[in-house]
């Protein structure tokens, strides 16, 4: 059954993803610290408002996984925006979340040396982002 | 005349020690620009392509373009062009720095060296006139030493000059500017040291190319500042420089290890990377004339057995050639070689290639301890390769064999070594393995001076580091590993990415704005009033009119290959098990650019971009 996307229960399914992989563990063993997602507003596509997503890692464990508010989300040591066709398309894995941060289409506030540096978890995280089965707010059946 | 240019070209005689101006007009400038693709031009009407590349024939070209000197980010580049002594085809390298802007305020757009002076010489150009000089004191001296001491009495004159790579005539040569800005490619330091010519010195104190519309490139200037503060691309240039690719390259297969055997080494990669270079050794960041970015790297290394002074650092194909290519670890020696590079006046991606064949070839036992003079080439074994890096530029020992580069080294040490060498047309490729990426493989056949990364943006376009919609029918994100689509991306890439090297613009800056305010500060410039098509179609002229003089040379469709050693899927790494495909790529791409059967431009294709006198010769 698709769940929500963007929802509580989503970031639970997606943690839970994150954790229940095998080779997430040694991949993002020397990851440390929080990153969110801004979501910007897209109302013909089903998104009134900004959605602003926390997520926790350190050292190839996740902690807490919430949607939060903008203070929250902005406390993070990443912080990465995008539309929310950008960030649909990066779930599908249509765009790739560096290409997209490169070309402008993803912003990100934070240390951009450690990205590159951890390249391997971030594609991993991202990756595992499409194992949970997703209901996007302008998917047809919705 | 047309707004940017300084108006006239300098041609210099060495031989009679003359020189004289000459003057282009309007509507060659508007048809070939500047830069690499005048040099072409210039070349194939007045000079003849059949002498020997290092023969006092063959003219050394040191060209601008119109937007070198506007203060537009990133247009402080100039091109060096001839026939190149390593590959006897068409050769251009073009650099950044501080030479180009230079030249321009002495009153030129570039200069044409002729001839061979009897004993060395520096030819000094400055706007109240033009010298050539005694050299004898500075030949011996290696690039730094040279530049130091044709600065000392003004500072803010500005340096080319070879090292004892170009002195002793090694076909991987660099010419050096201001120590950390190098034309490397192609063995043009070679063609200076066949000249006698230790060094170009400019100094430039008043001329100024007046622009066609200040307002509008005011306007346009505004623009890419503003949009290089936003790119992501040219904050991570900034932080981590052109090394900022080696962690994600490994990760897709970009990156060669083991002289193109191996993959997936990201422990290796980490230790060689730009935040490790950042973290450990960087000491300041630095630009090129004009430029936000500040790409270039200063370095330092404190102590250890590779302790080097602050200078100039590797960029990433250093960090590769001397680094994933060798199996060394060790960022510090990477760190040194590219120091002795510098200061010799070498190619880095020629020489440390030539260098991880000779490793390979070690290895496998066709090449002896006693025949390396005692040295145990070992993959990561520095010492060993620093002291080789030595003999090389001098042509001493087995450092003879490698100073033509890997193909000529080959060709002598036979064997399996043939084998073992990724070039096209005589040229290594350089870091970038067209197995992880099969369009850069594609542009690697195709490009006019052998296999080069830098006439075109197809690493920009591939990689998805850049996406242009607005330019051609391009998708945001390629898969790298696969042929599919790859023809069209690569030819318009190449339509669009070659025109930086005749508008004399960084290839980092172009990535880093649109192509809108890139074609605005030209027009803005120049006056020409192009749309995207123009810029693409002047692009199609310079890549034709190379491809027409290299065919004249010999070049046809059976030199369009990829060396076996790509053609072999690798079995490690995010390139494993992939190859190009190149009887695709090759067939749709012939037809994309109108080459016939023989790999020659077709007479229409000549006639529709004017290019009839090449037209004439070829047909
Ligand atoms: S981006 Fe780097 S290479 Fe390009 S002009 Fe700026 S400093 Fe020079």
């Amino acid at each position: 059954m698709p769940i929500k996307a963007m929802t509580q229960e989503w970031m639970d399914a997606y943690k839970a993803a994150i954790q229940a992989d095998p080779e997430y563990k040694s991949i993002a063993k020397d990851w440390e610290g929080s990153v969110s997602l801004v979501v910007n507003p897209d109302p013909a596509r089903n998104v009134p408002e900004p959605i602003y997503l926390f997520m926790d890692y350190w050292h190839g464990d996740v902690g807490d996984f919430v949607v939060c508010d903008k203070e929250k989300a902005e406390s993070a040591k990443f912080v990465m925006t995008g539309d929310y066709a950008r960030w649909k398309q990066v779930a599908y894995k249509e765009l790739d979340a560096t290409k997209a941060l490169l070309q402008g289409k993803l912003k990100m506030k934070g240390d951009l040396p450690y990205v590159v540096r951890n390249i391997k978890t971030v594609n991993k995280v991202i990756d595992l982002l499409g194992k949970v089965d997703t209901l996007w707010p302008d998917d047809d059946h919705q | 005349m047309a707004g940017g240019y300084a108006g006239k070209f300098l041609r210099v005689n060495l031989t009679e020690g003359s020189w004289s101006d000459f003057t282009l007009d309007h509507d060659t400038l508007k048809r070939f620009i500047g830069g690499s693709c005048l040099a072409a031009k210039l070349f194939l009407d007045q000079y003849p392509l059949d002498a020997d590349p290092l023969s006092p024939e063959n003219p050394l070209m040191i060209m601008t373009g119109p937007m070198v000197g506007s203060g537009f980010p990133g247009t402080s580049r100039f091109s060096v062009c001839a026939r190149s002594p390593q590959t006897g085809i068409w050769a251009e390298s073009a650099c950044g720095g501080t030479f180009g802007p230079e030249l321009k305020r002495t009153g030129y757009d570039g200069v044409v060296i002729e001839g061979r002076s009897q004993d060395p010489v520096t030819l000094t150009i400055h706007d109240s006139g033009v010298r050539i000089s005694d050299a004898s004191s500075l030949w011996g001296r290696d690039i730094y030493e040279a530049t130091d001491t044709l600065k000392a009495g003004d500072k803010s004159a500005k340096v080319l000059a070879i090292g004892p790579a170009g002195e002793n005539l090694a076909r991987i040569a660099a010419i050096g500017n201001d120590k950390g800005h190098f034309s490397g490619r192609a063995g043009l330091g070679a063609l200076m040291g066949s000249k006698n010519l230790k060094a170009v010195v400019v100094r430039g104190t008043s001329a100024k190319a007046a622009k066609a519309d200040d307002a509008g490139f005011k306007a346009a200037m505004k623009t890419a500042m503003q949009e290089i503060k936003d790119s992501a691309l040219a904050e991570g240039l900034h932080m981590m420089g052109s090394d900022a690719n080696m962690d994600l390259g490994m990760v897709t297969g970009d990156v060669p290890v083991k002289n193109w055997t191996s993959g997936g080494e990201f422990d290796l990669a980490s230790n060689l990377s730009g935040p490790t270079m950042r973290e450990k050794y960087l000491t300041k960041a630095h630009a090129c004339t004009n430029c936000p970015i500040a790409c270039k790297r200063v370095v330092k290394v404190d102590d250890g057995p590779f302790a080097t002074a602050e200078g100039p650092g590797p960029e990433y194909e250093t960090c590769a050639v001397f680094g994933t290519m060798m199996m060394n670890p060790d960022l510090t020696a990477v760190i040194k070689a590219n120091e002795l590079c510098n200061r010799y006046g070498m190619d880095t991606i020629s020489c440390g290639s030539a260098v991880a064949l000779a490793m390979e070839l070690y290895e496998k036992g066709e090449i002896t301890k006693d025949r390396l003079g005692g040295l145990d080439l070992s993959w990561g074994n520095m010492d060993a390769v620093l002291e080789l890096v030595r003999q090389t530029a001098y042509r001493e020992g087995f450092g003879d064999i490698l100073a033509d580069g890997a193909v000529h080294a080959a060709r002598r040490l036979g064997g399996s070594a043939m084998d073992a060498v990724v070039h096209v047309k005589g040229l290594e490729a350089p870091m970038h393995d067209p197995r992880g990426f099969h369009g850069m493989g594609l542009a690697y056949m195709m490009s006019n001076r052998g296999a080069c990364h830098l006439q075109h943006f197809v690493l920009a376009t591939e990689q998805g580091m850049a996406s242009w919609p607005q330019l051609f029918d391009m998708k945001d994100d390629y898969e790298g590993t696969t042929s599919v689509g790859k023809a069209w991306l690569v030819y318009n890439s190449e339509n669009y990415g070659i025109l930086a090297n005749s508008l004399s613009i960084c290839h980092y800056v172009a990535y880093s704005i649109r192509p809108e305010t890139l074609r605005d500060a030209f027009n803005a410039i120049t006056g020409f009033g192009f749309d995207f098509a123009e810029l693409l179609s002047t692009g199609m002229r310079d890549w034709t009119l190379k491809r027409g003089f290299n065919n004249l040379l010999g070049i046809s469709k059976k030199d369009d290959i990829l060396p076996k050693r790509i053609m072999t899927a690798l079995e490690e790494g995010g390139a494993a098990g992939s190859v190009p495909d190149t009887d695709l790529l090759l067939k749709e791409y012939y037809a994309l650019r109108g080459l016939d059967e023989r790999g020659f431009p077709k007479e229409d294709v000549l006639v529709r971009l004017g290019l009839n006198e090449l037209k004439e010769r070829l047909y």
